[in-house]
């Protein structure tokens, strides 16, 4: 069986190829734009997908789980239960971290209020971060300049804040804030530190999506409440909790969920977030693109098989005589098929590689005119690969069955 | 000894019933070790088709027929396509090369089918083509040959797995005159090597070269004559 035969097939196929050149163009038409539709398509959609990953790391990474502030009361007047209830405080996120401290990688605390701000050259009302814990690393800032919140500072409720960009701009437009003094509602705070220039453009020329991250004015959450909003619970509005491990994920929302209930009065007026999961959701319900560019990937296969049957057959009448002069030499049917298989699906394998090189060639332009990096799977490329390799050979059957049952008289008579 | 062919009462049907054509009406025929038979006759004599049948290319409708000792009536195609490989040479009028393989690559075909090593074939083909008398052209393609040529590559094709049986069919009909007795002579000097040959042809000057002149008309033998 090995003694040749299949690499003369192959080569008797190369021949056949090569010498009818026209032809196998037409007949590979199916196979090289099918590829390339599945290809371009899968790798157009990874190259989104990749982007707006990169976008949710950029904003601080994928393994975070936040806990928000929700209203237990939705209609009716609240029961003595519900009015009772804390809500979502500092101390949540310190029991939190304590139900596996090893796999929390950082927690941070958000309490925010809203106030008039002044300074030497500005006067606006505008948010104000008040941030605890491991606030900025969670939320993906960078310190520029100066210096970050302290234990200490957060601790004590130290008079300090820290700005971004725009807030620099704005307020101290000579570039100089680290030491100045801000007001913010009747509190003067020193300015300790400036945050680096956060960018993301989810597509070039875009604007930029960071660019409220800028205006951010933080100071400790503890001076929020002791200043502006506070309370003497220690209320915040959101908890986040930095958990790497999938696995500790899982079973750290499951335990988390039952001590926050358990402290909370058995109200349910918290939201757990696992913002990791959230994405992945959001990123299956693009698989409807991927459905999509398969399906357009198999009709132009399904297309270009009906063509290529079509050749094959008429091709098999100019070649009835050579096949009737094998079967006289004494092929049998099984090898008049196998030759016939082998020329098919070398030609599939052509095909379909000119197509993954137009595929990528086609996502390339596409992904360069959004301007969106392209990044293509390779199981895309192994994907495309195989969806043609079956049409091929499903294609090839028929006039290959159809040579190889011809009777080897009738065949060497065929004028 | 076994002869080569033997049949009894061979009969060959077209069609059914109503628009039956009976090709072949009872043929006994005998053909011994290193005959050298000619198959004579007018076309629709039914010579064609006895030949595809001895060639194992068709099978009868009726009757026996042993080759080299084997009864063949009743194989497969798969069998047959074995047998056909094994034992039996065929030479056309059309030559029938394949157009786009080289001299060589015609003439291994049948040892490809057999099984035989790369090396092998290719050193057995030039071997043939040493006997049929262009060694030279095994690189060239057949559409580089003259006519006479390319029925030498098809004699050294029919001879490549040393077959019982040498089926021509009309062997010298696309041939020039001079042409053709040279590839005559070559099939003489073959049968003088001991192989067994059957010609077809409707040429008397041709059949009288043969040792045995087998004479068919509608479907049946009519007259057996030795030279």
């Amino acid at each position: 069986m090995f003694n040749g035969a299949f690499r003369e097939r192959v080569k008797n196929s190369w021949v056949e190829m090569r010498e009818n050149l026209t032809r196998s163009t037409l007949q590979s038409l199916g196979v090289i734009l099918g590829v390339a539709a599945v290809l371009g398509g899968f790798s157009i959609s990874d190259s989104m997908r990749k982007r707006s990953m990169e976008l949710y790391v950029k904003m601080g990474g994928l393994d975070k789980l936040n806990v928000r502030q929700s209203a237990v009361v939705r209609e009716g007047a609240p029961t003595a239960l519900q009015t009772a209830n804390l809500g979502l405080r500092t101390a949540d996120a310190v029991e939190g971290e304590e139900i596996n401290s090893s796999e929390v990688h950082g927690v941070s605390v958000r309490k925010d209020a809203r106030a008039r701000v002044r300074s030497p050259y500005a006067d606006r009302e505008r948010d104000i971060r008040g941030a605890g814990g491991d606030f900025l690393a969670l939320d993906g800032y960078d310190v520029a300049e100066g210096r970050g919140f302290s234990q200490h500072d957060i601790d004590t409720a130290a008079p300090v804040a820290i700005l971004g960009t725009e807030a620099v701009e704005v307020f101290f437009p000579d570039g100089h804030a680290v030491g100045r003094t801000l007001r913010i509602g009747d509190t003067p705070v020193i300015v300790i530190g400036t945050l680096k220039e956060r960018v993301f453009r989810f597509r070039d020329g875009q604007h930029n999506m960071f660019r409220w991250r800028n205006r951010i004015i933080a100071i400790p959450n503890t001076l929020v409440t002791r200043r502006f909003e506070g309370d003497n619970y220690h209320r915040v509005d959101r908890v986040t909790f930095k958990i790497p491990s999938l696995d500790a994920m899982a079973t750290f929302s499951k335990a988390l969920a039952g001590v926050l209930k358990a402290n909370h009065r058995q109200q349910d007026d918290f939201r757990l977030d696992d913002v990791g999961a959230r994405i992945r959701k959001q990123h299956s319900q693009g698989d409807v693109y991927d459905i999509i560019f398969l399906l357009s990937g198999f009709l132009s296969m399904i297309g270009g098989g009906i063509v290529n049957v079509n050749i094959q057959m008429a091709t098999l009448k100019e070649r009835i005589r050579e096949v009737g002069v094998k079967m006289a030499i004494g092929a049998p049917g099984g090898e008049i098929f196998k030759e016939f298989m082998t020329e098919a699906m070398l030609l599939t394998g052509v095909g379909s590689l000119a197509g993954l090189v137009i595929g990528v060639g086609f996502s390339k332009i596409i992904t360069a005119s959004i301007g969106v990096p392209l990044h293509i799977d390779p199981k895309s490329f192994v994907f495309a690969y195989l969806l043609a390799a079956i049409f091929g050979f499903l294609f090839a059957l028929f006039p290959a069955l159809k040579a190889s049952r011809l009777s080897p008289m009738e065949a060497l008579r065929y004028e | 000894m076994t002869p080569i062919i033997e049949t009894q009462s061979l009969t060959k049907v077209f069609g059914s019933n109503g628009a039956a054509v009976h090709a072949l009406r009872g043929i006994d025929l005998t053909v011994e070790r290193g005959e050298f038979v000619a198959l004579i006759g007018p076309s629709g004599s039914g010579k064609s088709t006895l030949m595809a049948i001895l060639g194992c290319l068709d099978k009868p409708t009726a009757g026996t027929y042993a080759l080299d000792g084997e009864r063949v009536e009743g194989l497969s195609g798969r069998e047959l396509a074995g047998i056909r490989n094994d034992k039996i040479g065929f030479v056309f009028q059309q030559y029938n090369l394949l157009p786009k393989a080289s001299v060589a690559r015609n003439v291994e075909l049948p040892l490809l089918y057999a099984g035989v090593p790369r090396k092998e074939r290719r050193a057995r083909a030039l071997e043939l083509l040493e006997m049929v008398g262009i060694p030279e052209k095994a690189k060239v393609l057949p559409a580089a040959l003259s006519g006479g040529q390319r029925q030498r590559v098809a004699i050294a094709r029919s001879l490549a797995n040393r077959p019982a049986l040498l089926l021509a069919d009309e062997p010298t009909g696309a041939l020039d005159q001079k042409t053709g007795h040279e590839v005559l002579e070559l099939f003489v000097d073959l049968n003088r090597r001991g192989n067994t040959i059957i010609i077809v042809t409707h040429d008397l000057s041709i059949a009288a070269m043969a040792q045995r002149q087998v004479e068919i008309m509608d479907g049946l033998i009519k007259i057996e004559e030795a030279a």
